[in-house]
């Protein structure tokens, strides 16, 4: 463990919540553990079960499966139909089977915000706005205004956070117009295959996309601080369309550095199309031979209440990492994944 | 047929009828899409490097390769020698195809050298391997309230490593060569 870094976390963790509080959001604590967590295919809850000491007799249930969460996003939005705004989540969240690469333990530590009436650029600003009052305010961290450099770290400098969408970064850093490759898959193969990659028969659209995105743009855009927002729709489906475009959809990721630190969303309140994409991937994970459940019906319910909210999930400790100049996730934490687990 | 899950650095893959080395790998999650796997490789006949991205479900060709435990000698102009230690067979390795593993190589170790048509094309270095402290400051008694707990130490070969604020020249160091991380005490 190294306390000074591990002193540096607890010191950012305050400075976080007092620039939401200090802005009038609300912290909320919702709960950890549910009975119905978030089916995205490649995310992987952990599963234990809740039993009740004195339902016996009653002729009830006595015990149910139950959940750690992957992220706080039902019980949130659930507040958001409640009518709530400008609340904010920072607390633990559980991912299974993630790799121990240096970014990932199975317990991080998540904030999520969200904010009724509101699109991408109010969470940008309020992003960049809360980075830059933590860098500056904390104590302990090493990297205030330096520049971008080649490897870590990579500091916040004075100049804002660059804020470039999808097609705009496949037109700088590949010289390809996107929009004509969104209902080209032919095209978007022959691409791919000049930028040395294989395609299978059974890859989709979004995987040779990926495969490009993530060989040839993705480890390039943390070279200084980015906004990289309006994903085509198909990869942000639960995310409104953008009105000027609605072939791309208003989803926004972060990435600073060798991190991408935060992904967020203009939020989509149509239940048919939530319900439809809940279905999908609980086919999918089906299909890949994982753990199914039944769909969130409260949460379907309450989504034509949210109206047009905005939200985004951010990963505190890989803003730790980044604002103390650590190269693993396992430098702030007391203990790391492999000490608390005999593996 | 393997799957991109298998990948590690030194594994050799049949990519457009080239077998090419893994020289760095990352599994990514792009969350809410595939999983897939980011790559370095390089190609064992012209050396060219170059990034590729599999989703994790497709199948790739892994090629097997000799892998043939060698003594390696000495580094000169034809780069570093090796020498089989069953045959004395000798062979030699470019700087450029040893690249930053060339840090952690000691004269007379036992090393697997991963060969194909008896050409060496990857080192594969011990996980962990053992080296001695020549140079640091000297012990002190860790001070973690005010959070020095490392310093740099120079080790036998050449290069340095930060170490706890204990250690003394002369220790042996366990250190990781994949991350050139201190492991623990020898």
């Amino acid at each position: 463990m190294n306390q000074e870094k591990v002193r540096a976390r607890s010191e950012i963790v305050k400075l976080i919540r007092a620039w939401f509080d200090q802005c009038g959001f609300l912290e909320v604590h919702t709960p950890r553990l549910v009975g119905l967590p978030g089916q995205e295919p490649h995310l992987e809850p952990f599963w234990t079960e809740v039993v009740i000491s004195n339902a016996k007799g009653e002729g009830r249930r006595a015990k149910s499966d139950a959940a750690l969460i992957t992220s706080p996003e039902y019980a949130m939005k659930k507040l958001l139909a409640e009518g709530m705004d400008k609340i904010y989540d920072l607390g633990p969240c559980f991912r299974n089977n993630e790799p121990w690469d240096g970014t990932h333990d199975p317990e991080f530590l998540m904030l999520e915000w969200y904010r009724r009436d509101a699109g991408l650029n109010e969470i940008m600003e309020d992003t960049e706005s809360m980075i830059r009052f933590v860098a500056k305010e904390s104590k302990n961290v090493i990297l205030r205004e330096v520049g971008a450099t080649k490897d870590l770290p990579i500091g916040i400098s004075a100049e804002s956070f660059r804020r470039i969408t999808m097609e705009a970064a496949f037109c700088e850093y590949l010289n390809v117009n996107l929009s004509s490759l969104l209902e080209d898959k032919q095209a978007l193969v022959d691409l791919a295959i000049s930028l040395d990659q294989t395609v299978g028969d059974e890859d989709s659209w979004d995987d040779i996309f990926f495969k490009i995105f993530l060989t040839h743009i993705e480890p390039r855009l943390g070279e200084q601080p980015t906004f990289l927002y309006r994903y085509p729709a198909s990869m942000a489906a639960l995310a409104r369309r953008s009105e000027d475009d609605p072939r791309y959809a208003e989803r926004v990721e972060l990435y600073i550095g060798p991190f991408e630190l935060a992904n967020g969303f203009a939020e989509l309140a149509d239940p048919d199309e939530q319900r439809e994409r809940f279905a999908e991937e609980r086919e999918l994970r089906s299909k890949l031979g994982k753990k199914t459940w039944s769909i969130d019906e409260r949460l379907l319910s309450a989504l034509p209440k949210m109206g047009n909210a905005a939200g985004i999930a951010f990963g505190v400790d890989r803003l730790v990492m980044l604002l103390t100049g650590s190269k693993s996730i396992n430098d702030i934490l007391p203990f790391s994944a492999r000490e608390r687990f005999d593996i | 047929m393997a799957s991109p899950n298998e990948i590690k650095k030194g594994i050799v893959v049949r990519k457009d009828g080239d077998l090419w080395v893994v020289t760095e790998f990352q599994h990514i999650n792009p969350g809410k899409g595939a999983a897939f796997v980011r790559a370095r490789i390089k190609n064992v006949k012209n050396a060219r490097s170059l990034e590729m991205t599999w989703k994790v479900s497709e199948t790739i060709e892994i090629v097997e390769m000799q892998r043939r435990n060698m003594q390696y000698l000495y580094k000169d102009d034809t780069g570093y020698n090796f020498m089989d230690s069953a045959t004395y067979d000798q062979m030699s390795m470019s700087e450029q195809d040893v690249g930053d593993q060339a840090k952690y190589l000691k004269e007379g170790m036992t090393i697997v050298v991963v060969v194909y048509e008896d050409k060496p094309i990857a080192l594969q270095l011990p996980k962990k391997m053992n080296f001695t402290i020549i140079e640091t400051m000297p012990a002190v008694k860790g001070d973690t309230v005010s959070g020095n707990v490392t310093k740099e130490a120079k080790v036998d070969v050449g290069f340095t490593v930060q170490v706890p604020i204990f250690m003394k020249e002369g220790e042996e160091i366990v250190v990781n060569t994949e991350t050139g991380d201190y492991v623990e005490r020898a």
